[in-house]
C-alpha cells in the first residue's frame, strides 16, 4: 500500500478515534491525578484486619480500647485509642492525652531505643547492651551499700501505689535507703484528712448522683480525678429543659469550670477553706444543718480545748470571711442556703489549679461542711471506697537505719519530693551520690523543676528509667528504655475523688521499641544482680509475676489482664464506719492530737513544734478543721502579684508530656506566635502595671522567671497572673519542644503546714515588660 | 427534593455540656490522619477538621462566662429552611435553590453534596487546590494543605488505613467520618439489615467525655437528633446566611444563642438574606 496523503489522513483519523474509544485517556488522567499526589513522603498506611483490645490508661485510671490493625507487611499496630464503653469510669469517653497517646508511643525520634551511657565531661552518648547497663546500675548501688552509704541514694517514681512504685520502694528499702519519693497527689492529702476525721483513708465524691455541687477551688472539669467520669457526672447535671444539678465553682478565675458552672464565686485565691467554714457557720446560725453533727467528737468544747462550734463562732463570722474572700455576702448566703436545702448536695475539694495535692486543713474544712450537710455515706455525698483487695508483694522489710532526707521531724510521714531534693542539695542531713529517676519526668514536672534539674546536675550518678528522651533522660548518666503503657505490664489504682475504687492492669498490646523493658523488670533485674537481702525482698522474675501476686484476690490473673480492670461493683451507701478512737466523726482529731503530742513529748514543746511546722494559731485550732492563711499571701508587698496555674485537659499536669495533637488544639490564649507562652491578667491590674494586651512580659518569682505574651482577660481576678501549666518542653520532638515555658520553673513550692505535703498553688511574682 | 429512601445525617452539640477539653478534636485527628506542622499557632494554616472555639460573654470580672463551640463541617444543604418547630431543617423543594456554598463553587467536583445521605464529601485526589471552596465556606471549616505534613520517624505506624493521608496542595475538611458509614454499610449488607443509629457514629461523638455530641438521622423520628433539634434551645450557627446547615447546637444560655447569630427575628433574617445572601 502506498503511503499517500489519503492513507495518512485515514490512519491519523483512525488513530485518534481509536485512542478516544479506548480507556487510555481517562485512565491516564486518573493515573496522573494519583501520581501527582502519590509521593514517597506521603505515607500509605497498609490495611488489614481490625481488632480491639481492652486496657487501662495509667495516666487517668480510665479504661480505653486500643484499635489494632493486623497488616501483612507492617504487622500488628495500634491505630487509635478510644474510650471503653464497658468501663464504668469511661463509658466510651476519652480525654485528649489518652486519645493521642500513640503519638508518643510510635515516635522513634523521642523514644529511648536502647540503653545509653553518657559521658558527663564530653557529653558523648554511647549505646550499650542491657547486660552492661544493668551491671552499671547494680554495681553503683552495691558499692554504695558496701561502703555503708546506701542511704545516699534517692529514687523517684510517679506513683507509690502502682506495682513499679512498690518494687522501687522495696528495692531501696532492702538496700538500706529510706529515700523514695513520688509525685505528690491529692489522694494523699485526702487520706490524711479522712483518717484524722473519720479513720477512713479512701474517700470519694458521689458526683453523678449529686444535684448540688460546690467545688472549693479545684478544677473539676480540667483534670480533677478520673476526668471522663467527672464529665459524665457533669453532663447529668445538665438536662432539658431545666438543669437537674447545680454546680457552684469557687475560684479566682473564670476558668472552664467556673465558666460552665451555674454560679461562680470569684474569691480571693487561697481563701476557699475559710469559705467552707463560713458556710458551716451560716448553717449553724440558721439551724439548717444535720443535727447528728452535734454528737461528733469535738463539736462542743472539751476539757482544755475549745470545740469546733466555739471556733466557728469566734473566727468565721460571715461578714468577716466574705469581706476577706472578696465576695458579696448575699451570694455566699444564697449558696449556703441552697446547699443546705438541696436534696443531695456535696462540697468538693481536690487538687489545686497547678496540680498540687491541696492543703490538708482545707480538705478537713470541706469534709466538715459535708458532715454539716449530713451527706456522709449518702447518695450524692461523700462515700467511703472499698479498699482495693490487693496483696503486698512480700513480707515487710525492716526500716533503714538512717533517717530520710526530709520529713523525719514531722509527726507523720508524707512524701515530699521537693523537700528531699532541697535537703540533698543542701547536704542536710546528707548529700546524695545516686539519683534514680524511674519515670515521671521529674526534671520537667518538678514540682519545682529547676531544683530537680540542679539536683540531677550535682549528683555524681543519675539514672533515668523512661520511655522517652525527656528532660530527665537529658541529664542522666545512664538512660534505660522502659515500656510505654501500651507495650508493657503495669497497673494503676483508683483515681482521686472516685466514689468507687478501681484497679487497672495494662499489658503488652503492641511493640514500638523492641529494646524497651518494663520499668519493674529493670528494677527486678537489678535486684537479682545485687543478690542477698535485696533479691530476697523481690522474689519475682518479672513485673507480670509481681502483678499476678499482687492481684491474687481479684480472681484469675489472665482474665483480669484481658479485661484490663477491676472496679468496685456498688458504691457503699449507709452510715460510714468511723475508725477513730472515739468511734465517731471527729471534728477534734484525736489521732492527729496524739501523733503530735507523741512527737513533741510534752505540752510546752507541742506549741513550739506546731510553730515550727507552720501551723498558725497553735494547739488551740491545730486539731480542728480550720483555715490557714496561704504562705504566698505573706510576700504580697509592693507590686507583687499572685501567680496561679491554668490547668487544661489540652495540656498535662505531671505524668506524660503534652502530645503533638494537644499542642495543635491549644488556643491562642495559651500559646501564640509559634512558641510564646501566654499569661492572663485582669485589665485593671494590667493598667496599673502599665502593661497592654500583647506585650511581652517577664514573670519573676524567687525561684525562676518566665517570658510570656500578655493576654488581658476580664475573667481573671485582679492582682493575679495566670500561667498555663504543662508547656515549655525542651524535649519531645519539633512538634512539642520549645513551645512556651515551663510553669514549674517559676512555681514556688512550700510545705503545707502540719501535713508537710509540697504545695505550689500560689506564688508571689512580679510582672514587668520584657526587654526586646 | 428529599425522598423517603434518602437519609439526612446531622449532629446536635450541647454547648452547655461541652467543657472544651478538645477530646473530639483529637479523636477526629487520629481517626482521619491529620498531621501536625512545625508551627500550629498559625490557626489559618493549622488543620483542625473539628475546631473548638472558646467564647465569653464579654462582661468584666466577676460576671464573665465562658462557652465552647466545637465546629465540624456544617454539611450545609442551602435553600429555605424550616421553622423552629420543624427543627429548622428541611430540604428545599426547589433543587436549584438549594446549594451548598462550597459545592457550588468547586470547579473540579472534588466536593459534592450526596443526595442519599446529605453529607458534603471531599475527595482530596480530585482537588486542584484552587481554594475557592475555602473562601466560600462561611464557617472556616475547610483547610488547605500549604505544606506536606512532616511525620516523625515511626509515627506513620499509627495512621489509619481507612483514610488516605493528604499531600500538600489540596483542601480537606470534616466528612462526618464517611469511611465509618461505608464500613457500617458493608457490615449491614452482609446481614441484610439497615444501618442503625449506633452502627454509624462519628469519632468525635464517640470520644466526647461528657456526651455533648449526638449524631444521627435528622428526619428519622427514632433517632435522638430528631427530637433534639426541635427543642426550644436548639439553634444553628450563622443561620441568617441561609446555609441550612445540618449541625445544630443547644444552649440554655441566651448570650450563647445570641452570639451564634440566631438573635435576628425571622423577618430580619429574611431581609438580611435577600440583601446580602447569595
Amino acid at each position: 500500500m502506498d503511503w499517500d496523503r489519503r492513507t495518512f489522513v485515514k490512519f491519523a483519523v483512525g488513530a485518534v478515534i481509536g485512542v478516544h474509544a479506548s480507556p487510555l485517556i481517562p485512565k491516564l488522567m486518573d493515573d496522573s491525578t494519583i501520581w501527582t499526589q502519590n509521593w514517597s513522603w506521603v505515607p500509605n498506611p497498609e490495611g488489614g484486619g481490625v481488632a480491639y483490645a481492652r486496657t487501662v490508661s495509667p495516666q487517668t485510671g480510665t479504661g480505653v480500647l486500643a484499635k489494632i490493625v493486623n497488616s501483612r507487611v507492617a504487622g500488628e499496630r495500634a491505630i487509635r485509642v478510644e474510650g471503653d464503653p464497658d468501663h464504668p469510669l469511661s463509658q466510651g469517653g476519652v480525654v485528649p492525652a489518652d486519645a493521642s497517646a500513640l503519638q508518643l508511643l510510635y515516635n522513634e525520634e523521642i523514644r529511648v531505643t536502647s540503653p545509653m551511657l553518657r559521658n558527663r565531661k564530653t557529653g558523648e552518648v554511647m549505646r550499650i547492651t542491657w547486660s552492661e547497663a544493668l551491671d552499671q546500675l547494680a554495681g553503683n548501688l552495691s558499692e554504695l551499700a558496701k561502703s555503708g552509704k546506701a542511704h545516699q541514694s534517692l529514687a523517684l517514681a510517679p506513683d507509690p501505689s502502682d506495682v513499679t512504685g512498690r518494687i522501687l520502694s522495696r528495692l531501696m528499702h532492702s538496700l538500706g535507703s529510706p529515700n523514695t519519693a513520688y509525685t505528690p497527689t491529692p489522694r494523699e492529702t485526702m487520706a490524711l484528712a479522712g483518717v484524722f476525721m473519720m479513720g477512713q483513708p479512701f474517700l470519694g465524691f458521689d458526683l453523678a448522683n449529686a444535684n448540688y455541687v460546690v467545688s472549693f477551688g479545684t478544677p473539676l472539669l480540667e483534670g480533677f480525678g478520673a476526668p471522663v467520669a467527672v464529665r459524665q457526672a457533669y453532663a447529668k447535671w445538665r438536662g432539658y429543659p431545666k438543669n437537674p444539678g447545680t454546680l457552684v465553682q469557687i475560684e479566682p478565675r473564670a476558668s472552664v469550670t467556673a465558666g460552665q458552672a451555674d454560679e461562680w464565686l470569684p474569691c480571693k485565691a487561697g481563701s476557699e477553706g475559710a469559705l467552707a467554714l463560713a458556710m458551716c457557720r451560716i448553717m449553724l446560725e440558721e439551724g439548717i444543718y444535720d443535727k447528728s453533727i452535734e454528737s461528733a467528737y469535738g463539736f462542743d468544747d472539751m476539757k482544755g480545748f475549745a470545740g469546733f462550734k466555739s471556733m466557728l463562732m469566734k473566727d468565721y463570722d460571715r461578714n468577716k470571711i466574705a469581706k476577706m474572700a472578696g465576695i458579696p455576702l448575699a451570694k455566699l448566703i444564697k449558696i449556703t442556703l441552697a446547699f443546705a436545702k438541696a436534696e443531695r448536695a456535696v462540697a468538693v475539694c481536690g487538687p489545686g489549679n497547678s496540680g498540687d495535692p491541696g492543703r490538708m486543713y482545707d480538705f478537713m474544712a470541706v469534709l466538715a461542711l459535708n458532715a454539716f450537710k449530713g451527706n456522709l455515706g449518702k447518695p450524692g455525698g461523700v462515700l467511703t471506697q472499698q479498699p482495693l483487695p490487693l496483696k503486698a508483694l512480700a513480707g515487710d522489710i525492716a526500716d533503714p537505719q538512717q533517717p530520710p532526707l526530709a520529713g523525719g521531724e514531722r509527726p507523720f510521714n508524707v512524701n515530699n519530693v521537693n523537700a528531699m531534693a532541697k535537703a540533698a542539695l543542701a547536704k542536710k542531713p546528707y548529700g546524695i551520690k545516686t539519683l534514680i529517676l524511674c519515670g515521671g519526668n521529674f526534671v520537667f514536672n518538678g514540682p519545682q523543676a529547676n531544683v530537680m534539674h540542679e539536683l540531677a546536675r550535682k549528683t555524681p550518678f543519675v539514672v533515668a528509667i523512661t520511655p522517652y528522651l525527656d528532660e530527665s533522660a537529658a541529664v542522666a548518666d545512664l538512660v534505660l528504655p522502659s515500656t510505654h503503657w501500651l507495650e508493657g505490664w503495669g497497673d494503676s489504682t483508683t483515681p482521686y475523688g472516685s466514689p468507687v475504687s478501681s484497679y487497672g492492669v495494662h499489658r503488652p498490646l503492641v511493640k514500638a521499641v523492641p529494646q524497651a523493658r518494663d520499668a519493674g523488670d529493670i528494677l527486678l533485674a537489678v535486684a537479682q544482680r545485687l543478690g542477698g537481702k535485696v533479691a530476697e525482698a523481690l522474689p519475682f522474675k518479672s513485673t507480670e509475676e509481681a502483678l499476678a501476686k499482687r492481684s491474687e484476690d481479684l480472681g484469675d490473673f489472665e482474665e483480669l489482664a484481658e479485661a484490663g480492670s477491676w472496679v468496685q461493683k456498688k458504691a457503699i451507701y449507709g452510715p460510714p464506719k468511723f475508725n477513730t478512737p472515739s468511734g465517731k466523726l471527729e471534728l477534734f482529731s484525736m489521732i492527729l492530737h496524739d501523733l503530735c503530742v507523741k512527737q513533741a513529748g510534752s505540752a510546752d514543746v507541742l506549741e513550739n513544734m506546731l510553730a515550727y511546722l507552720g501551723v498558725e494559731g497553735g494547739a488551740k485550732t491545730a486539731f480542728l478543721p480550720h483555715w490557714q492563711k496561704p504562705a504566698a499571701w505573706g510576700d504580697l508587698k509592693g507590686n507583687k502579684l499572685l501567680m496561679q496555674a491554668v490547668p487544661s485537659l489540652r495540656t498535662t499536669w505531671g505524668g506524660d508530656a503534652i502530645t503533638p495533637y494537644m499542642v495543635k488544639i491549644l488556643p491562642d490564649t495559651m500559646l501564640a506566635e509559634q512558641d510564646k507562652l501566654v499569661v492572663e491578667m485582669n485589665p485593671i491590674t494590667a493598667k496599673a502595671l502599665h502593661l497592654n494586651d500583647g506585650d511581652l512580659v517577664q514573670v519573676e518569682s524567687e525561684e525562676g522567671s518566665l517570658t510570656a505574651k500578655l493576654s488581658v482577660y476580664a475573667g481573671a481576678a485582679p492582682g493575679m497572673v495566670f500561667v498555663p501549666v504543662g508547656l515549655g518542653h525542651e524535649a519531645f520532638g519539633f512538634q512539642v519542644a520549645g513551645k512556651g515555658m515551663n510553669f514549674n520553673n517559676a512555681a514556688g513550692v512550700t510545705s503545707d503546714p502540719m501535713s508537710g505535703m509540697p504545695i505550689w498553688e500560689l506564688t508571689g511574682v512580679t510582672v514587668k515588660k520584657a526587654r526586646g | 427534593m428529599w425522598r423517603k429512601d434518602q437519609v439526612r445525617y446531622g449532629m446536635v452539640i450541647d454547648v452547655d455540656k461541652c467543657t472544651g477539653c478538645g477530646a473530639c478534636s483529637v479523636a477526629c485527628m487520629s481517626e482521619n490522619n491529620v498531621g501536625v506542622l512545625h508551627d500550629e499557632t498559625d490557626k489559618i494554616k493549622s488543620i483542625t477538621w473539628l475546631r473548638v472555639y472558646q467564647i465569653d460573654n464579654g462582661k468584666p470580672f466577676p460576671d464573665t462566662e465562658v462557652a465552647f463551640f466545637p465546629r465540624p463541617c456544617m454539611h450545609c444543604q442551602g435553600g429555605e429552611s424550616g421553622t423552629p418547630g420543624q427543627g429548622f431543617f428541611q430540604e428545599d423543594t426547589d433543587p436549584d435553590a438549594a446549594h451548598t456554598p462550597c459545592v457550588s463553587v468547586c470547579p473540579a467536583t472534588a466536593t459534592d453534596y450526596d443526595d442519599a445521605t446529605g453529607i458534603v464529601s471531599q475527595i482530596p485526589t480530585r482537588c486542584i487546590g484552587c481554594r475557592y471552596c475555602v473562601a466560600a465556606c462561611p464557617y472556616h471549616a475547610r483547610y488547605f494543605n500549604w505544606y506536606d505534613v512532616p511525620w516523625p520517624k515511626g509515627t506513620p505506624r499509627a495512621l489509619s488505613p481507612f483514610v488516605s493521608p493528604r499531600m500538600r496542595g489540596v483542601v480537606e475538611k470534616c466528612t462526618f467520618c464517611y469511611p465509618r458509614l461505608q464500613q457500617a454499610k458493608n457490615k449491614t449488607f452482609l446481614d441484610g439489615s439497615e444501618v442503625g443509629e449506633m452502627d454509624y457514629q462519628t469519632a468525635c461523638t464517640e470520644a466526647c467525655p461528657s456526651g455533648a455530641i449526638t449524631f444521627g438521622q435528622l428526619q428519622d423520628p427514632g433517632h435522638k437528633v430528631h427530637k433534639l433539634i426541635k427543642t426550644d434551645h436548639a439553634f444553628r450557627m450563622l443561620e441568617k446566611l441561609g446555609t441550612n446547615p445540618k449541625v445544630y447546637y443547644t444552649s440554655k444560655r441566651k448570650w450563647v444563642r445570641m452570639l451564634a447569630d440566631n438573635h435576628l427575628s425571622q423577618a430580619k433574617a429574611a431581609k438580611a438574606a435577600a440583601s446580602g445572601g447569595h
